[in-house]
């Protein structure tokens, strides 16, 4: 992955060029199904694309909105759950289903950023976000009428076919979700990326920055931090709805529970908190590089504790940020 | 009914004894350091596991293995804070870097003691057998005993934070750490002993009730996320409050129980927290709105 967006760096050179190292990313995840056509490696790619597009949804409010939230993986499961129960119970299609399931995470996503968002520090804001996100695995694990517990859903129907323009895409293989996924991880990239360089961002990173700075120029925090965590739970939501219509099986631990918060904090981590590549890279990374860990088996979150206490003593601002700019500017 | 209601209360104040030995280590740590330790719930579930060690393998009586154990959490706690969280004092990023870190720690530790451990539950025998009947209401011995010994716990520390040397320095530095520094006080020891201290204190709660729940690798996970709550409700960085937040949360997790159902329990206490954050988000005792 040779995407390089450096925000960090403010020369206009560097901008250029890392537009067109993006663009040339993209393209090579274009063609990448049409020239490795093994199914396995492409089930790979849409995972790390999927996982990408929930670590940027994170890395918008911890990088950069400075809003430390614990609870992201309550919004990807709800968005998954969402869909998957309209799309079995009322046959609501999936097409729709999807950005229900993120407009239905960002709706919830109110309730707990209303009251929280008003109080300054990270540890609340983490407390009482850890706190929901375990609200909503209790809730899903003994609903068991609706979300049949731990049990899982089994059986959620997929993608349903489309045509466009005249084309009929059947969602029985890989390479169509590889697209759709595509799809959603540029839109999510593009819409962060977009944000933090609009006034709206410049808001955020003054908010991060100096607060009290913020608020005396006039920058109503609290609503900018509602309306950007919100954002951030649709996009989310919607990955999570994809999740399910993909991988067609949810049980309440899997996607509701504290690992996978951990997981997004690592991939970001890895790759550079605050950065619009990092998450990608360390989706990338930590989901190709696990599959080729496999023997590792149980101890894989062993790993995952192991490597994240290092990475934020020593390279919080991530490995890759540390490695790449020397290569590409020079 | 009313019988059946007064003795889930008393136990509500079982649990909540122990919410707030856990509770307040975590006040202690954010009252002086400003930081979240994600690892207490680890500490306590070393605890736990030490104090069965120190029983079954050493052969040793409870009222010596607990000691045993709390000693042994308070030096993981002092190499914990040692290792990983004094670097980070000297980077920026405070008010985020440390909860990655223990969070990193606690799923380390678990997986760590899941290796070691092994996944089966580890059982004591209680600690004093047999229950007596007063007023009509039963209750265990190792109830009892966990309420008394958690109040003599707790109200020897509220001492030792007032009155002794020590315990001054710990609320000199939570007060104003660079004040505290120039009045000669030794700002990283006091961080260390904050740390092992708070530990010490999850391995007792731990140790007084593994004879009630089972001892596993997985116990500090719940536990710790309740914790937060309860500093939360009672006011980050408060004792009283901890103390209070613990007895309230303890309280109404047990007549939940009764009233709804023991799957809903730990909803009741969220939504308190959740409360809590809209009416008075700086919970009973904290004194700043953060």
């Amino acid at each position: 992955m040779a995407v390089k967006i450096d925000i960090a760096n403010p020369s206009g050179r560097a901008l250029i060029s890392g537009r067109w190292l993006a663009v040339l990313g993209i393209a090579l995840l274009a063609v990448f199904p049409l020239a490795v056509r093994d199914s396995y490696w492409i089930h790979l790619m849409i995972l790390s694309m999927m996982w990408a597009a929930l670590a940027t949804s994170w890395n918008l409010l911890c990088g950069y909105a400075g809003i430390f939230n614990m609870g992201q993986q309550a919004f990807f499961g709800l968005g998954a759950y969402v869909s998957a129960l309209l799309a079995m119970n009322v046959g609501v299609s999936p097409w729709l289903g999807i950005w229900i399931g993120g407009a239905a995470a960002a709706a919830v996503s109110l309730v707990i950023a209303v009251p929280t968002l008003r109080l300054r520090a990270a540890p609340y804001v983490a407390i009482a976000t850890l706190g929901f996100a375990e609200v909503s695995r209790i809730v899903a694990q003994n609903l068991v009428d609706v979300t049949r517990g731990e049990m899982g859903l089994n059986g959620i129907p997929g993608m349903p076919a489309i045509t466009l323009g005249g084309l009929t895409i059947n969602f029985y293989a890989r390479p169509p979700y590889y697209y759709l996924m595509l799809i959603l991880f540029v839109v999510i990239l593009l819409v962060v990326y977009k944000l933090i360089h609009s006034p709206f961002g410049m808001a955020l990173k003054s908010i991060r920055e100096s607060p009290d700075a913020a608020a005396s120029l006039g920058v109503n925090i609290v609503r900018f931090k509602i309306v950007v965590f919100a954002i951030s739970a649709a996009m989310a939501g919607v990955v999570g709805a994809f999740y399910a219509h993909y991988i067609q099986v949810l049980t309440p631990s899997s996607v509701l529970a504290l690992p996978l918060m951990v997981e997004i904090i690592a991939i970001t981590l890895i790759g550079g908190l605050g950065t619009i590549i990092g998450p990608v890279i360390g989706a990338f990374v930590l989901t190709i590089g696990l599959e080729y860990l496999r023997f590792l088996g149980d101890y894989r979150m062993l790993l995952y504790g192991l490597v994240l206490v290092p990475l934020i003593m020593f390279t919080p601002e991530g490995l890759v940020k540390r490695v790449l700019p020397k290569r590409l500017t020079s | 009914m009313i019988i059946q209601l007064i003795e889930q209360i008393l136990n509500g104040l079982v649990l909540g004894s122990i919410y707030a030995l856990v509770a307040s280590g975590l006040s202690l740590i954010w009252g002086s350091m400003k930081m979240l330790n994600f690892a207490h719930g680890e500490l306590y579930m070393l605890g736990g596991f030490a104090t069965y060690y120190a029983m079954t393998l050493l052969g040793l009586p409870w009222w010596l293995a607990i000691p045993l154990a709390m000693a042994l959490v308070l030096l993981v706690g002092f190499g914990i804070e040692k290792l990983t969280i004094e670097p980070l004092l000297r980077r920026p990023g405070w008010d985020y870097t440390p909860i990655i870190a223990t969070l990193g720690l606690s799923i380390f530790l678990q997986n760590a003691a899941l290796l070691v451990f092994g996944e089966r539950f580890k059982n004591l025998p209680y600690f004093i057998e047999g229950s007596g009947t007063y007023f009509g209401i039963r209750m265990a011995y190792q109830r009892l005993l966990i309420l008394v010994v958690s109040v003599a716990v707790i109200v020897l520390f509220a001492q030792f934070l007032q009155r002794s040397k020590l315990g001054m320095a710990l609320r000199a530095v939570a007060q104003d750490r660079d004040a505290a520094t120039l009045q000669g006080i030794d700002v990283r020891g006091t961080y260390m002993w904050t740390f092992g201290i708070s530990g010490a204190l999850a391995a007792l709660a731990s140790a007084m009730v593994a004879p009630i729940f089972a001892i596993n690798p997985w116990m500090g996970g719940t536990l710790l996320i309740k914790a937060f709550v309860v500093c939360v409700v009672g006011g980050l960085g408060d004792l009283r409050g901890a103390i209070l937040g613990g007895i309230l949360l303890g309280t109404a997790e047990s007549l939940a129980v009764v009233l709804l159902s023991s799957e809903w329990k730990d909803v009741v206490s969220f939504a308190i927290l959740i409360i809590v954050l809209w009416v008075r988000p700086s919970g009973f005792f904290g004194t700043k709105e953060w």
